[in-house]
């Protein structure tokens, strides 16, 4: 009896889980295969488009490394460390994710334009220019996809035992030396998790990058171009695209690093 | 040397109050203690993870209240060892050695491995290795850095019974044989007897009684101590004779005969559980097979519900464990003289 019945709600729920993965792969499955070959294969050999799927991938990148080097050691000391006003600080650090993207784009122009309060001097004395430009697409990125990167590596500190850490201390390592020989590599996995949905954050991203950035065009913002200028196959053409490149980075990348990391990470 | 002088600290819900220690060089001190007695903390705040509310760390008579955990000089083996995972047992075993400018390190790093016996596994993953395996490269990865003090936070207690008992022998030689100073912490009375030269016996954040192991299991200072170390007798003697497996010890004088093979003249630590000691009146000798029979006085008589605890004194304290009963049919009263027997094979020895 018990057995029967327990079962039964493991069929529900496997049957209520199906229903959401079906909601995730239907639509996308549905764009690849209701696409038109000689509009994929026009789009595909266009060069704005592969520039711009360039721009995505590579901009990306560029913002999850950024992120790591911004994100790394913030995410050490909330591991690590209670202070005043904590919590504050992590509230802080998940405020991206709950404001509106556009939103963001707006308050970064506000900041980051030519006459903002960050955009004028590193203008005026570092010749540097984010509106319109790639290091403005970084800049928008990295806003919104920073606390996929800071939670992750913390919980990869997190996971790595105190105790680890003070026996190195015993052993003569400064806290550097334990954070770079002991704590970082223990943790690699929780940052390379938060690389990986930093990139993807980041490539995903639409609306901040549009109003900080529109030109140079990433991936998302020509979707919507396209859609504009010509019409929705045409975008929906250059959106697949995207996506394949998207999937194939995501699906190789999580493979590289987790086959390589497994071995190391016992416990 | 190495001293704790009035060490304080406040944890809120636990506080160590006022630690005394003092501990020699190459002298291995054990702190005994209940769980919760705030062992590991003493540790803790000894090798500078917590800075003391008061009092004082003196390391080689210099003040260390203020040196950060890498500059004291003071190994820490932890109960689960805490390996680095990511590391070869060799990297493991090597890794202070990369701060810590060691003379002659690669003669040491083998001198260790030999002496623990653990040169087939210097290429394994920490996570592949037995328990005892693990406690062994903990040994030796603290070793290498010849730290002037080496804690000890349990660290056969994640071992089963019989792991356990071969390997605090070894490593009490091999830690006498390294001269290597000790602070060890267990809550385990045996262990505690077998490894120390001396015991602290600890409870809720204080020092309650420190001294030689045989002081501390004798002549406990209050009955917190007397609960918790139990009643078995334990005697220091020394080595006078030796043959066919019967060790003859001399304990102040009088002489007990103990079914071991201790080699002559050392010094031994000889403990007696109190239900193998048999008690009867001095006037009607026994035949028996005892070996060591003593006459003895009964100096108190202590109720402990269905038994009675006798204490005797036959040049040597001695306790025993007797019924009601039996006490009535012999008519034991404080004073009166009775013959003491135990079998040689009766007597637990420690060599140390
Ligand atoms: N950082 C801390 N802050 C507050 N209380 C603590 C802290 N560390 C330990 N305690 C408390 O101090 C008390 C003593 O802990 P401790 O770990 O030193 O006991 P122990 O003697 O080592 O016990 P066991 O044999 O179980 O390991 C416990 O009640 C524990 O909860
Ligand atoms: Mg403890």
């Amino acid at each position: 009896m018990k057995f029967k019945r327990s079962s039964l709600m493991y069929y529900f729920f496997s049957l209520i889980g199906g229903l959401l993965i079906l909601f995730i792969l239907l639509p996308l499955l549905h764009s690849i295969l209701s696409q038109s070959p000689p509009i994929l294969l026009k789009e595909a050999t266009d060069r704005g488009v592969q520039e711009a799927i360039f721009n995505s991938v590579f901009l990306a990148a560029v913002t999850a490394m950024v992120a790591a080097l911004l994100g790394v050691p913030l995410a050490y000391i909330l591991a690590r460390r209670n202070f005043f006003g904590k919590s504050l600080v992590e509230s802080v650090v998940d405020i991206p994710l709950a404001v509106p993207h556009t939103v963001a784009g707006i308050a970064l122009l506000f900041v980051f334009g030519r006459y903002g309060v960050v955009g004028g001097p590193v203008e005026k004395y570092l010749g540097l220019r984010f509106v319109a430009t790639r290091l403005g697409v970084v800049a928008a990125m990295l806003f919104v996809s920073l606390p996929f990167m800071v939670n992750s590596a913390r919980e990869g500190f997190e996971s790595v035992d105190v105790r680890l850490e003070q026996v190195a201390r015993t052993l003569g390592a400064t806290p550097f030396e334990v954070f770079r020989r002991i704590s970082f590599p223990l943790a690699m996995r929780g940052i390379l998790t938060g690389w990986v949905l930093t990139w993807a954050r980041a490539i995903s991203e639409f609306g901040a990058v549009i109003i900080l950035a529109y030109h140079p065009m990433t991936a998302p913002i020509k979707v919507w171009d396209t859609f504009t200028q010509l019409d929705l196959r045409h975008s929906s053409a250059v959106a697949v695209l995207l996506l394949s490149v998207c999937l194939v980075g995501f699906v190789s990348f999580r493979l590289l690093a987790y086959g390589g990391m497994r071995k190391g990470n016992g416990k | 040397m190495i001293e704790a002088k009035n060490l304080s600290i406040d944890l809120g819900e636990f506080k160590l109050v006022s630690v005394n220690l003092s501990i020699e060089t190459g002298e291995i001190f054990v702190v005994l203690g209940p769980s919760g007695a705030g062992k590991t903390v003493l540790l803790e705040t000894i090798a500078g993870f917590y800075s003391p509310d008061e009092g004082n760390i003196i390391l080689g008579g210099e003040l260390a209240n203020d040196l950060p955990p890498e500059r004291r000089n003071i190994g820490f083996m932890f109960q689960d060892y805490a390996l680095f995972p990511h590391l070869t047992v060799e990297e493991n075993i090597l890794f202070g050695t990369r701060y810590k400018r060691i003379e002659g390190a690669e003669e040491k790093f083998k001198e260790i491995v030999d002496t623990l016996n653990i040169g087939n596994i210097l290429h394994r993953l920490p996570r592949t290795l037995s328990g005892g395996e693990q406690q062994r490269v903990s040994l030796a990865r603290a070793l290498i850095v010849e730290p002037q003090l080496l804690l000890f936070d349990e660290p056969l207690s994640a071992l089963d019974e019989r792991v356990r008992e071969s390997l605090r022998d070894e490593l009490r030689t091999v830690l006498k044989r390294m001269n290597q100073t000790s602070l060890y912490v267990t809550h385990d009375q045996t262990e505690a007897l077998v490894i120390a030269d001396r015991i602290a016996v600890m409870h809720d954040g204080q020092i309650v009684q420190t001294g030689k192991p045989d002081e501390i299991f004798n002549a406990p200072v209050n009955e917190f101590v007397a609960n918790f170390v139990g009643v078995e007798t334990v005697l220091e003697g020394k080595v006078i004779s030796h043959h066919d497996g019967i060790a003859v010890i001399d304990v102040g004088g009088v002489e007990v005969a103990v079914a071991a093979d201790i080699p002559m003249g050392g010094t031994v630590l000889l403990g007696v559980r109190p239900e193998s000691v048999v008690l009867g009146t001095v006037d009607k000798v026994r035949e028996s097979s005892a070996r060591n029979n003593f006459e003895a006085k009964v100096t108190k008589l202590t109720p402990l519900g269905a038994v009675v605890k006798v204490g005797l004194d036959c040049g040597f304290p001695l306790v025993a464990l007797l019924t009601k009963q039996s006490i009535e049919e012999l008519g034991l009263t404080e004073g009166r003289k009775v013959l003491a027997s135990f079998k040689a094979t009766a007597v637990h020895a420690i060599a140390k």
